[in-house]
């Protein structure tokens, strides 16, 4: 049954075998699980060095120097820590960063709720669910640049929405056609409404994933000892989907700190600088003035700031996995 | 009856209520979309007349044609404008060049390192959630080092090295390579939920069979994970098509892709050009949210980070 | 030729040991089965054979090579999982292809072979089909006839019957052990079901805490349990356990003394163990009771099994005690009962290590 053609090296092969052939040996060196369990984790490594690692390091190296476009970079004169000293003293950076945070802040809030209410109101089936999720998801896909754009049309003086506002503004003699993204704070908010269009459909999503995996098993168990729905929802959906809070609250918040193409694309910081996030400032500094070594000190303290939330996020993160494992087992 | 009755009446009553919010909302994440169509087929004198037309009084398919075409434009368009216009082929190109290529090679990478944490645990049991700290840095902190690595420092060495100042800036490879780092992580994460769910005795039933490691992830690993293949490919793909940061600040002129192309329109100096903008926000809107649609299914599974478990 | 030995064989799962110094000889041919409680070690021990998991330290000879840095795939065994393992994205042909696919047999050998294997397995009719679409016990053939198909001259099987309910189970140790004779290949095989092992082994090995506890035939396991823990884990119900002393009984011999219970030893039980604290196992078939107005006993439950019934009874020790009786004996709850025990069948154990004594 053996079959007499064995081939010389693959599966079963008689221990009296001699040295394999250059290919199989490479490919006996490829199947060892060192060799496996590294290659992989190098590569990566590497992408991340190149791109990532090394561009800081000549970034600090930049931060130091006293460095603006108008000069070659090789007559750049050392100025240690002056930049770091112009960034810290310099008020319009710890208003941006400010902004950032309010802005971060209230969407983060405002998506949250939204989201979590959403998803508990699609968590069970119903006719039309898949409509409304369908929908729902949309904002995620659409690029945020048309997010902004589309809301620049909206927000225009002869827009949408002051048409849909002229029958309340009108008896009181107010003109309709307000210009909305020229108030500083009008203008704000429209920002943070344009980020909770868009990405209420993440946390939506992460908050529908989370009810997927409510154990339902659990829950029926509660309706049956009489639960009433509101204590099934505190005692029950709420810890339960203490997981999907948690990477929700994560994951929005890094990514609203990010906030900058819907102040680009609606307001170019304006007016004043009363829309200006921390992204927008920085790319206003280096790309529009040319400041290159504040920039980089900029943003090398900028990294040192953000890593302080990205490892409180990282924690929670792992914290959260570490309770699910303990839980599953 | 009557307790039967009432709670009858509660239960119309919560759908009603259910219904009303769902709608509210749903109308809220429509508006701006519908806004953008109907501005799209409208023609120069709708896009901000007052009061607005909430739909195309003359219906026109002129802002489209203006965009794609390559011959003589509309004759309410500034010169400035219209060369502007040309170059929507070329950053359509751009865009699905680079970003169908660089979506590809951070698969291809991920996958493989996700396998490896996945069975050998590599880099520890907390590497899955340190890589997402790339993730979480701000793009402008990211990009200012960037322009500096390749603007300066890459010439620099090059022309040290080989003689030639080779420049990554304004390149396909350049935006790229950064779009392979950033989307890494995401990768990473999606591939890692679906790899944990192929059990461990499916490759040692293959390894007792003889098989090598290489012919076991190709022939029993990636089969059962290919819709998460498909799926993650499709989202990497999404958050690349809509990258704006690192391609405004690290692109143009040579390379353009469709984001700054879109931008540019809206900063245009003769005022804002409402309507050819709204074609390309259309044009580039339907393919993602289509994608976005046919992998819906699977993102609430890729989104799960783990709380899902059977 | 196909005969396995393992020397010392320790696996560490970093500062947990999962075996601790395994010595087994494993014969060309037979049946042998690894049984212990979950987590004893004999899983591990099996995927080291196999090469799914690296020795910390001993060696494995298969023949007479050491086979430590050999990859699965080279050490000629076939593997049956306990989840069976077989690929969802293939169909059963595929399944059952895939070792020779892998050696890159020729295509028209590969369909006789399996062709083969299936009809072996009496699966012939399911090849196009996927796993998804078989049910437990064809599922179960078609993992067999996948390992079948390569001609492996070990198979390794690591509890591939716990899936199946339990008519099935029974089915499948008969067809298990045709199968055996059949292939005269060796098998070892993982449970954690006594009765499996019981009926058919050719030799059990009992592991506990990471440790050979016994290795031996079924029946000579079943009377002569080398510890309380063997002696404990197979045959049903489990035995009777009594602590007490051994001293110098009435007569010449020796005997056991506990609450209440005073029974002599057979004459061979070693004099050496006199005067020292044991514990006293017999099984329920060795126990004898007689109804009696004045016994110690009182029967608190009984369990007809159809061919004899199971009889529970208190006698003030600190446990109650099982007996086999005949099904048409009259005991009933609350009956009081005399009861001794076959001094033949009576085993010692050290009260401590739970070594057996006699």
């Amino acid at each position: 049954m053996a079959g007499s053609r064995q081939p010389a090296a693959a599966g079963a092969a008689p221990p009296s075998r001699g040295r394999p052939p250059p290919g199989r040996r490479l490919a006996a060196w490829l199947s060892q699980e060192r060799v496996f369990r590294l290659i992989p984790f190098i590569a990566v490594e590497a992408v991340f060095i190149l791109v990532i690692i090394i561009p800081f390091i000549l970034t600090i190296y930049i931060s130091l120097l006293r460095w603006r476009a108008n000069r070659p970079f090789e007559q750049a004169n050392f100025s240690g820590f002056l930049n770091y000293g112009r960034v810290l003293g310099k008020d319009e950076f710890w208003m941006a960063l400010g902004r950032t945070f309010y802005f971060a802040g209230a969407a983060v809030i405002l998506e949250l709720l939204i989201g979590f209410v959403l998803a508990y109101l699609l968590h069970r089936h119903f006719r039309g669910r898949r409509l409304y999720i369908t929908i729902f998801l949309a904002p995620m896909m659409v690029v945020p640049v048309v997010v902004g754009y589309n809301f620049s049309m909206i927000y225009v003086d002869s827009g949408p929405l002051n048409e849909i506002l002229a029958p309340f503004l009108e008896p009181f003699g107010i003109d309709p056609r307000i210009r909305w993204l020229s108030h500083p704070l009008a203008a704000q908010w429209a920002i943070i409404l344009a980020d909770v269009w868009q990405w209420t459909s993440l946390t939506f999503l992460i908050f529908l994933s989370g009810f997927a995996a409510l154990p339902q098993q659990l829950v029926d168990a509660a309706r049956v000892l009489g639960a009433s729905p509101s204590q099934i929802f505190w005692r029950v959906h709420l810890p339960l989907l203490k997981p999907a809070i948690i990477i929700a609250v994560v994951i929005r918040s890094m990514e609203a700190l990010k906030m900058f193409d819907p102040v680009v694309l609606l307001t170019f910081g304006g007016p004043g600088i009363s829309t200006q996030t921390i992204a927008y400032y920085l790319w206003q500094e280096v790309w529009v003035f040319n400041k290159y070594s504040y920039g980089a000190a900029a943003s090398i303290l900028l990294l040192i700031f953000f890593a302080v939330f990205i490892f409180l996020g990282i924690w929670l993160l792992v914290r959260q996995r570490e309770s699910v494992r303990r839980v599953d087992v | 009856m009557r307790p039967g009755g009432r709670s009858r009446l509660r239960r119309y009553r919560q759908a009603w209520v259910r219904h009303a919010i769902l709608l509210a909302w749903t109308f809220f994440i429509v508006f701006p979309l519908y806004w953008m169509l109907s501005t799209s087929f409208k023609d120069a004198g709708e896009w901000v007349s007052w009061p607005p037309h909430w739909y195309p009084h003359e219906f026109t398919i002129h802002n489209y044609r203006q965009i794609f075409t390559f011959s003589a434009l509309g004759e309410e368009l500034s010169r400035d404008a219209t060369e502007q216009a040309f170059s929507i082929w070329k950053a359509l190109g751009d865009s699905l060049l680079i970003c169908s290529v660089a979506s590809f090679l951070a698969l291809v990478l991920g996958v493989f390192l996700a396998y490896a944490i996945s069975r050998f645990a590599v880099g520890g049991s907390k590497f899955r959630h340190i890589i997402l700290t790339i993730r979480m840095v701000p793009p402008i902190v990211i990009a200012i080092p960037i322009l500096m690595y390749y603007a300066i420092m890459i010439p620099f060495t090059t022309e040290l090295l080989f003689g030639a100042r080779i420049t990554l800036f304004d390149t396909y490879f350049g935006l790229g390579a950064l779009y392979v780092a950033t989307t890494l992580p995401f990768v990473i994460w999606m591939m890692l939920s679906f790899i944990d769910e192929v059990p461990f005795t499916l490759e040692h039933a293959a390894r007792m069979m003889g098989a090598g490691r290489m012919y076991t992830l190709r022939r029993v690993v990636l089969p059962l994970v290919a819709s998460g293949l498909v799926v993650t490919y499709l989202f990497v793909f999404i958050l690349n098509w809509s990258e704006f940061l690192l391609a405004l600040t690290l692109t143009h002129p040579e390379v353009t892709t469709l984001p700054v192309l879109l931008n540019k329109f809206q900063s245009a100096s003769e005022g804002r050009l409402y309507g050819p903008q709204a074609a390309i926000g259309t044009v580039i809107t339907i393919p993602v949210v289509v994608l976005g649609v046919l992998i819906q299914k699977h993102l609430i599974k890729g989104f799960s980070f783990g709380m899902i478990r059977r | 030729m196909a005969e396995i030995v393992l020397r010392d064989l320790v696996k560490h799962f970093g500062s947990a040991v999962a075996v601790a110094g395994v010595h087994l000889q494993i014969e060309d041919g037979e049946f042998l089965i690894m049984v212990g409680p979950s987590g004893c070690g004999k899983t591990t021990t099996l995927n080291m054979i196999s090469g799914l998991e690296t020795p910390t330290s001993g060696e494995i000879f298969i023949g007479d090579q050491v086979v430590n840095d050999l990859e699965p795939g080279e050490r000629g065994l076939g593997m049956v999982f306990q989840d069976l393992a077989l690929f969802p994205h293939m169909t059963v042909f595929e399944n059952i292809a895939f070792g020779l696919r892998v050696k890159k047999t020729e295509e028209a050998e590969v369909e006789r072979r399996v062709r083969a294997a299936a009809d072996a397995m009496h699966i012939g009719a399911l090849l196009d089909k996927r796993p998804s679409e078989c049910s437990g016990g064809e599922a179960q053939r078609v993992a067999l006839a996948r390992t079948i198909v390569n001609d492996p001259s070990v198979f390794l099987m690591d509890e591939p019957l716990s899936s199946l309910d339990a008519k099935l189970r029974l089915d499948m140790r008969t067809e298990l052990k045709h199968l055996h004779h059949r292939l005269r290949a060796t098998f070892v095989y993982v449970t954690h079901d006594q009765a499996e092992a019981m009926t058919m082994a050719d030799r059990i090995v009992v592991m506990e805490g990471g440790r050979i506890e016994q290795v031996g035939a079924p029946l000579e396991i079943y009377r002569r349990p080398a510890s309380r823990f063997v002696a404990g884990f197979f045959g049903v119900p489990t035995m009777n356990f009594l602590e007490g002393e051994v001293a110098a009984g009435a007569g010449d011999g020796l005997e056991f003394r506990s609450t209440r219970v005073v029974q002599p030893l057979s004459a061979s039980t070693p004099a050496a163990v006199a005067g020292s604290a044991a514990t006293l196992g017999v099984r329920a078939e060795h126990v004898r009771l007689a109804p009696s107005d004045d016994g110690a006993g009182r029967v608190t439950l009984t369990e007809p099994l159809g061919d004899e019934t199971l009889v529970f009874f208190e006698f003030g020790g600190s446990a109650p005690l099982v007996a086999k009786v005949d099904p048409d004996s009259p005991l009933g709850p609350g009956d009081p009962v005399a009861f001794d025990f076959d001094r033949d069948w009576c085993h010692l154990f050290d009260p401590e290590s739970g070594a057996r004594l006699n």
